[in-house]
């Protein structure tokens, strides 16, 4: 058993040693007596208490401890502590589209529990997934490792996860390890992320798995782009690949073979911005948001990938054929660091991406992993489970026995009361 | 029913004449001086004979010898009706271990009461107590045994009034017994009243022993009475206690007898039957 708080006892200690020293003060009071001429003695308050070797009234100082004792141990809020762990677990595995080999984050966790110690799982893409019994989570989804996800990973909805299972195994362990077996692409990062890592109380242990933006490019261009075009520095890592399933970027109207190539499965980014004059705008994507002077035209209707900020379209998707065509109407000055700015590029990124693949695949920034990674120490048990706010099942017990000490107290005190009053 | 525990008691005092304090009116024939002269058998004196005079009463005999006439007196007997009231208020429960002062009440009240009930005088009880108990004077054999049955059933609480008692009882003689810790004043005021009247008032005033000389040990005194009074008597309170009881008593002995209230302390040590003499003994000697 174990006090949250330990005060009450002290206070309850205190209190019972007190009762007992009134016993004793009160050794040698005038017993009470039945007088008929007691208005015959002067009236004077004479005292006479001595300390004394040996309480009195045995009974009733017993119940009045007792009384004490229980209350402040009810108020000190006893809880029943489970059987103890120094350390716990909590293995967050990656299964959304970023990770480029489900099978091998797979691999990586399950040699994490080759130390024995008690570990939770949480699976997570979209959603996240607690499983209990870890080794059997990990086989089942290696079973299932052949078929890739196709959703966007969600950390935020991990972390809201682990804090949430968190408190039903905190309180078995001293510290609580929390590993996060990702390739923490930025896609998989959002607005929540900051706030939901600073619930969690202690560092997170990053195991980056392969991404699929890290392996050999997902996608190419299908040729290279002007060294003046201002999209260069943006796409500066893609690779030149004139396959059919690449990404053709036409800076000015396109041709019947562009249309071609579309239909053929290849992407075909339309960002034709001659004539656009720079203006501030803001513009968002996904989590991204660039403020900029930039050219402002209205893309077309379609899946919306980026919107100005009074929500009219900057980029759209429509399919054609086993492709797709992408309107950009986002101008782009060739004078200016907007190029070179990373949410520019992450943005620009995305907007070339393959179809259907507007997010980015690309590693979240250092200072976005440093953030999620933390500093310091593992999360402490009693940390994540001081958020436990369910009573102890022996307080209203204890409150109970104080409340039938002070019924019998009262009753002894009454029967006692004719021959001491 | 017998008189039980009594027993010895009413032995002890059977014999034990208790006589009127004066002559007493009445024309039942009893043991007490009577206030009427006249028919009965016990010769007194030879009076002249005066107008108005029963001329039956007339002594022919001495008139022939002597030629005047005188009429013969004769000295009547009558019965004296007697009411005991006992206080039952809680100060009469003390000690607690023996309620001495409550037993030695009821023995005195039998006592008394069987004294003159031996001499043909009704006799009846007042147990004054939260719900007081009237038994009228009667002189029927079993009086004393249903004042008894009475006494025995009674148990002293609370702070009854004595004074409503006094003034409501049909005796001439009445007998208070009680330890005089309620309403001494408003009893003082109608004993005189009843004396006034023609009665006779005696008041036994009980006072325990414990009373008198309280135990050596300090001790938390509380009066049954009084709710809340309680006070501390130790050494040094003790001796004051001692010295305002006393007073108190001497200053209450005193305000009695100045009303012609015939009063007499007792100890709960003393016997009840040393007490009843004492008190027939000394009024029959005045009523001498």
């Amino acid at each position: 058993v174990t006090f949250l708080a330990p005060w009450a006892l002290a206070i309850g200690g205190l209190a019972a040693a007190g009762a007992v020293l009134l016993h004793l003060v009160a050794r040698q009071r005038p017993a009470a007596y039945l007088f008929p001429t007691t208005r015959f003695i002067p009236d004077r308050r004479t005292l006479v208490s001595r300390v004394a070797t040996r309480p009195r009234d045995l009974l009733l100082l017993a119940l009045r401890v007792l009384l004490l004792l229980s209350a402040a141990a009810a108020f000190a809020r006893p809880v029943l502590a489970p059987a103890h762990d120094a350390r716990a677990r909590v293995i967050l595995l990656d299964r959304s589209r970023a990770v480029a080999s489900p099978a091998q984050a797979i691999a990586q966790a399950r040699s994490l529990l080759a130390d024995g110690v008690p570990t939770r799982l949480i699976a997570f893409d979209s959603a996240a997934g607690v499983a209990l019994d870890a080794r059997a989570a990990l086989d089942s989804l290696a079973a299932d490792s052949s078929r890739a996800s196709a959703a966007i990973g969600s950390i935020s909805g991990a972390l809201v996860a682990a804090r949430r299972a968190a408190p039903r195994f905190a309180s078995a362990a001293d510290s609580v390890e929390l590993v996060l077996l990702s390739p923490v692409s930025a896609e998989e990062l959002d607005a929540a992320t900051d706030t939901l890592r600073a619930r969690w109380p202690g560092r997170i242990d990053l195991v980056r798995v392969p991404g699929r933006v890290d392996s050999a490019q997902a996608w190419s261009l299908d040729r290279a782009l002007d060294v003046d075009d201002p999209l260069t520095p943006a796409l500066r890592r893609a690779r030149v690949a004139a396959t059919p399933t690449a990404v053709r970027v036409r800076r000015t109207a396109p041709s019947r073979a562009d249309s071609a190539f579309a239909r053929a499965g290849g992407t075909l980014v339309l960002w034709d911005t001659v004539g656009m004059v720079p203006r501030p705008a803001a513009l968002a994507m996904g989590d991204d948001v660039l403020v900029a002077a930039m050219g402002r035209g209205a893309a077309p209707g379609g899946r919306t990938l980026a919107r100005w900020s009074d929500g009219a379209p900057a980029a759209s998707e429509q399919p054609l054929g086993a492709g797709c065509v992408r309107h950009v109407a986002v101008g782009v000055p060739l004078a200016g660091d907007l190029p070179l700015r990373p949410t520019f590029q992450r943005i620009a990124r995305g907007l070339v991406a393959p179809c259907g693949q507007e997010g980015s695949l690309a590693p979240a920034d250092t200072a976005a992993l440093a953030r999620l990674a933390g500093v310091g120490a593992q999360a402490t048990g009693r940390s994540l489970a001081a958020d436990q706010r369910s009573p102890s099942p022996l307080v209203p017990w204890l409150l109970g026995l104080a409340l039938a000490c002070a019924i019998v107290e009262l009753l002894v005190r009454a029967r006692m009361a004719p021959e001491r009053a | 029913m017998t008189a039980g525990p009594y027993g010895s008691l009413l032995d002890a005092v059977r014999g034990v004449r208790w006589p009127a304090a004066r002559r007493v009116g009445g024309a039942t024939l009893g043991a007490h001086p009577s206030r009427l002269r006249g028919n009965s058998s016990e010769f007194s004196e030879f009076r002249p004979y005066r107008q108005g005079d029963d001329p039956r009463r007339v002594d022919w005999r001495l008139l022939a010898r002597s030629d005047r006439a005188y009429v013969r007196l004769t000295t009547d007997r009558a019965t004296l009706r007697t009411a005991v009231i006992v206080d039952a208020s809680a100060s009469m429960a003390f000690p607690l271990h023996d309620l001495a002062k409550w037993v030695r009440a009821k023995e005195i009240a039998v006592a008394l009461a069987a004294v003159a009930h031996a001499e043909a005088d009704p006799v009846g009880l007042t147990i004054a107590a939260d719900a007081a108990v009237t038994l009228t004077p009667r002189a029927r054999r079993s009086v004393i045994v249903e004042m008894i049955r009475a006494l025995d059933a009674t148990a002293p609480a609370g702070a009854p009034a004595l004074a409503p008692h006094l003034s409501a009882a049909r005796a001439p003689r009445v007998v208070v017994v009680t330890d005089l810790l309620g309403d001494v004043d408003e009893l003082m005021a109608a004993a005189k009243l009843r004396i006034a009247a023609g009665g006779e008032v005696i008041v036994v005033h009980l006072v325990a022993t414990e009373e008198l000389d309280p135990p050596p040990d300090a001790l938390l005194a509380v009066d049954p009475e009084t709710a809340g009074m309680r006070r501390t008597l130790d050494g040094a309170a003790r001796d004051e206690y001692r010295r305002a009881f006393s007073a108190w008593m001497e200053a209450t002995a005193a305000a009695f007898r100045s009303a012609r209230v015939r009063y007499f302390r007792a100890e709960t040590s003393e016997p009840a039957a040393h007490v009843v003499r004492r008190v027939a003994g000394e009024v029959g000697a005045r009523g001498r």
